[in-house]
């Protein structure tokens, strides 16, 4: 069954200069959020200036010209309101949690500093020493990070999907203040956003608020493409990392398809049998009845561009990485050997839907998938079809997906060798 | 009731004569129902050697029930589209299903087979034994879980109720039998302190007639009351001067930093008051120690300070990471800042900008059907009552400078006698805090 629009009321507005809105009323509490997605991430980059995506959302907090370093949350907190942000390899997101009556407030900050950010040196000196600590963290001292910046390097040859979102730790260091501007100027151009409000707020006032204070800002020029595709991949790769870990792991990637491909679907419906809940197939073989693995986790996100499906094996202490890759292989052959039972398939499409009905469920979630349906798909209508898309997946395009997906030439897989680098 | 209070959906409770509270919460909107069981079974509960038994045994719980081995549980629960919650926290143990509304019986009867009426097979507990094992030892390759394993084994002091992780250590892990497993089921998954909740789309009174056929149908599989011994709860052992735990990770760049000091229990009348002083200092993204360490010196990427609130003692942790290189100067900065907020408490700025920081976004955490359910659980199961909850927004705003001053001095982390803990390369870490306090470098397996 579709979800309805009558239950997802989303008006669409836009300005002269090209700010695309979305407005997403409900009153049932006295909170809003207030979503900015800019169209533009790692993907985005060059070899020099990886990482500049995530550098510069980090340099969106310190200061613009209405409102000066510290101002931005400062302010927010102080009207009962939070925000974060993230950057992936195809988008920047902001958003802002908040009490109702800090709306104005809200998007006056927000267009603020669309309209003149200040990047100042000493701020990005600072900023960029709390980036490298934000790498150490996730990427240097974290295993699942350092192989999954291993395998993006592994997979891809040409495309920027080949660094990892936070950049290279010399191109963070190299990054420069003219750098930043140049970005700012062309990505960050309310052209390249969807703004996003959901919550308790009065439609045509919150409008007359955005078109007074966005609509004075100038549209970019149009952006340049990402023209750089990836080569077919004509055998297996693989990469070894010594750690002085605990135990091995192993970090296997196939390209996929692009988000807006309709075989992404299918993909995740794979991802859902392979790895959600205790029953899904990784889980069942691996964890419980081999008992090679601590943990399974299969990953498939949607991109802009073809992407990467990957799967995730933290092993036992003492497992043989070998053993537990014939394991993988085995089960991935299974899915594309013999078709998955109806029963399965099934429990795959009740656990999605049941996950889009939770993303839902809240004030940020709603506005969050609106803006992800928008920018990744092209329209925020995409969410009413998916539980029907998903439903009209055949047991034939599992098989037909994962045979393609899963061919053996198509491995790339990262292992994670407990031991000492030697000097 | 103040404009600023926050009006709870419609919803009943109700006290069985077994001692087990039933809560039906109406939330329309989305077809969805949300079940939760919280029962008296958390990880102070284990007994004396026993450390991570309450999670073992939740974690067998679907491992097979008496009515259909363990990969049946799995598809009994997932085919509805579910994933089981199930969690073991200092106090409780918690399992819940959130399903389409269609399926509310389902969900029921699949949430309380798993809970009541575990198989405990003799091969199962061997295989969890094992699997639990290997966790443990994989969880000291993530520095920041190392740190949360020191703070509350350290911080509570030896023989406290509180003073282990919920996974227990492996020493007690690798005794573990089925019959242990069965004794702690038999004397904790017990209606007496239990409490079970609906949230769901039909009226309170609908709801809570549902939850009452199915107290019904599963009474007999569900003992009401059993014989437990209580809790000893000392007081925290007291220290004059503060003391540093390395604990060595060989190759890491970077080291984790928590110091901790004895808090505050959940019940404590301040509790807003901690929790606004406690927000000026080190929570939100604009507070004192963010503001000085990240924002001001670039020296880490995430700094905080949380009340560790359980129902009987607390604990105040402030915790943070650096590059090995400025590990000294990033907790030399930490304990200026937070011996100075002790003396002086919050400016008037940052008192107003707490109190309406923590009372505008209070409602957001009430929003999905499993935080409702959990809060409202919590909030009755720590004797706060639902008071708590819709006078919250009104009681922080009421907090007062001299109020929030008194907490700061009484709950600094940084206090006389306060550990210091540090996850990271133990030559580096002892170089870095030479001069500073005494320094004990302990080895990583000590802590799995």
């Amino acid at each position: 069954m579709p979800l309805s629009e009558k239950d997802f009321p989303v008006e669409e507005r836009s300005l002269k200069n090209g700010l695309q809105i979305r407005l997403l009323r409900d009153n049932s509490l006295p909170v809003c959020t207030l979503y900015g997605f800019f169209r533009v991430g790692s993907r985005n980059e060059r070899p020099g200036i990886t990482g500049i995506s995530h550098l510069f959302e980090h340099m969106m907090f310190n200061g613009s010209k209405k409102y000066g370093p510290k101002e931005f949350d400062r302010r927010l907190e102080a009207a009962g309101g939070t925000s974060n942000a993230y950057t992936s390899h195809d988008l920047t997101a902001y958003y802002e949690d908040f009490a109702s009556e800090a709306l104005p407030l809200v998007l006056d900050l927000e267009a603020d500093r669309m309209a003149s950010l200040i990047i100042d040196d000493s701020s990005l000196a600072r900023e960029r020493e709390v980036v490298k600590e934000e790498r150490r963290f996730r990427t240097d001292n974290d295993i699942d990070g350092m192989m999954d910046e291993a395998l993006g390097a592994l997979t891809f040859l040409a495309h920027p999907y080949r660094w990892p979102v936070i950049g290279w730790m010399s191109d963070i260091e190299a990054i420069t203040r003219q750098d930043c501007e140049r970005y700012f100027r062309r990505y960050y151009a309310p052209n390249n956003c969807t703004l996003v409000l959901v919550g308790d707020f009065e439609a045509d006032a919150a409008m007359r608020e955005i078109e007074r204070l966005y609509g004075g800002i100038a549209p970019g020029e149009p952006l340049p493409a990402v023209t750089t595709g990836e080569p077919p991949q004509k055998g297996a790769r693989r990469a070894e990392i010594r750690y002085p870990s605990q135990a091995p792991a192993l970090l296997a990637g196939f390209r996929g398809p692009s988000g807006r491909d309709p075989d992404s679907l299918v993909l995740d419906l794979i991802e859902t049998a392979l790895s959600s809940g205790e029953g899904a197939r990784l889980k069942r073989a691996l964890v419980y009845e081999q008992e090679l693995c601590v943990d399974s986790h299969v990953y498939y996100g949607w991109r802009m561009d073809p992407g990467l499906f990957e799967i995730s094996l933290k092993l036992n202490p003492g497992v043989d990485p070998q053993r537990a890759e014939s394991s993988l292989w085995a089960e991935l052959s299974r899915l594309s050997d013999e078709q998955i039972s109806e029963r399965e398939l099934e429990r795959a499409k009740n656990l999605v839907r049941n996950q889009l009905l939770r993303a839902l469920a809240t004030t940020n979630g709603r506005a969050h998938t609106i803006g992800q349906m928008e920018v990744m798909l092209g329209t925020w209508r995409a969410m009413l079809d998916l539980p029907d898309r998903y439903a009209s997946i055949t047991a034939a395009d599992v098989q037909r997906v994962a045979r393609k997906t899963f061919a053996p030439h198509r491995r790339n897989v990262v292992t994670l060798v407990p031991g000492e680098v030697e000097a | 009731m103040t404009a600023t209070d926050v009006e709870l959906p419609p919803l009943l409770i109700e006290k069985a004569p077994s001692g087990l509270t039933l809560v039906a919460i109406q939330k329309r909107g989305l077809p969805l129902f949300h079940v939760r069981l919280s029962l008296p079974a958390g990880a102070c509960e284990d007994p004396r050697g026993k450390a991570g038994l309450a999670q073992f045994t939740l974690d067998l719980l679907r491992r097979g029930t008496r009515r259909r081995p363990a990969h049946d549980v799995d598809e009994m629960i997932e085919s509805m589209g579910a994933q089981l919650y199930a969690d073991v926290s200092t106090e409780e143990a918690a399992l819940a299903l959130t399903v389409p509304a269609e399926l509310s019986e389902r969900a029921f009867d699949a949430l309380l087979e798993v809970a009541l009426e575990p198989a405990f097979e003799e091969s199962e507990v061997a295989a969890a034994r094992r699997r639990a094992i290997a966790g443990l030892q994989s969880d000291l390759d993530e520095p920041s879980t190392v740190a949360g394993r020191a703070v509350v084994s350290l911080g509570y002091g030896p023989g406290h109720p509180y003073a282990h992780p919920s996974q227990g250590f492996r020493r007690d892990v690798e005794t573990f039998q089925r019959e242990d497993a069965l004794s702690f089921h038999a004397t904790r998954y017990q209606q007496q302190g239990g409490l079970l909740a609906v949230v769901g789309q039909a009226t309170p009174r609908e709801l809570l007639e549902q939850l009452q056929r199915k107290l019904a149908q599963w009474e007999s599989s569900w003992p009401g009351r059993s014989q437990r011994s209580a809790l000893q709860f000392a007081a925290l052992p007291p220290s004059q001067e503060m003391r540093a735990v390395v604990i060595h990770k060989p190759d890491a760049t970077q080291a984790q930093v928590r110091i901790v000091s004895p808090g505050l229990p959940r019940s404590t009348p301040r509790y807003t008051e901690a929790v606004v002083s406690n927000t000026a200092l080190g929570g939100g993204f604009t507070s004192l120690l963010v503001d000085a360490i990240r924002v001001d010196r670039g020296l880490s990427y995430s700094v905080s300070t949380r009340l560790h609130m359980n129902r009987r003692a607390g604990l105040s942790v402030f915790s943070s990471f650096t590059k090995n290189e400025t590990l000294r100067e990033l907790v030399d900065l930490a304990l200026e800042k937070m011996r100075a907020y002790a003396a002086s408490g919050p400016s008037e700025d940052a008192l107003e900008k707490a109190r309406r920081y923590l009372a505008g976004l209070f409602p957001l955490g009430l929003e999905s059907h499993e935080a409702l359910a959990e809060q409202v659980a919590d909030a009755l199961l720590d004797g706060l009552g639902l008071d708590h909850l819709r006078t919250y927004r009104s009681r922080v705003l009421a907090v007062t400078a001299a109020q929030a001053r008194t907490m700061a001095a009484e709950l600094s982390p940084a206090r006389d006698g306060a550990l210091l803990t540090v996850v990271g390369e133990a030559a580096a870490a002892r170089r870095a805090l030479n001069g500073l306090c005494p320094v004990e470098v302990r080895q990583l397996e000590e802590f799995a």
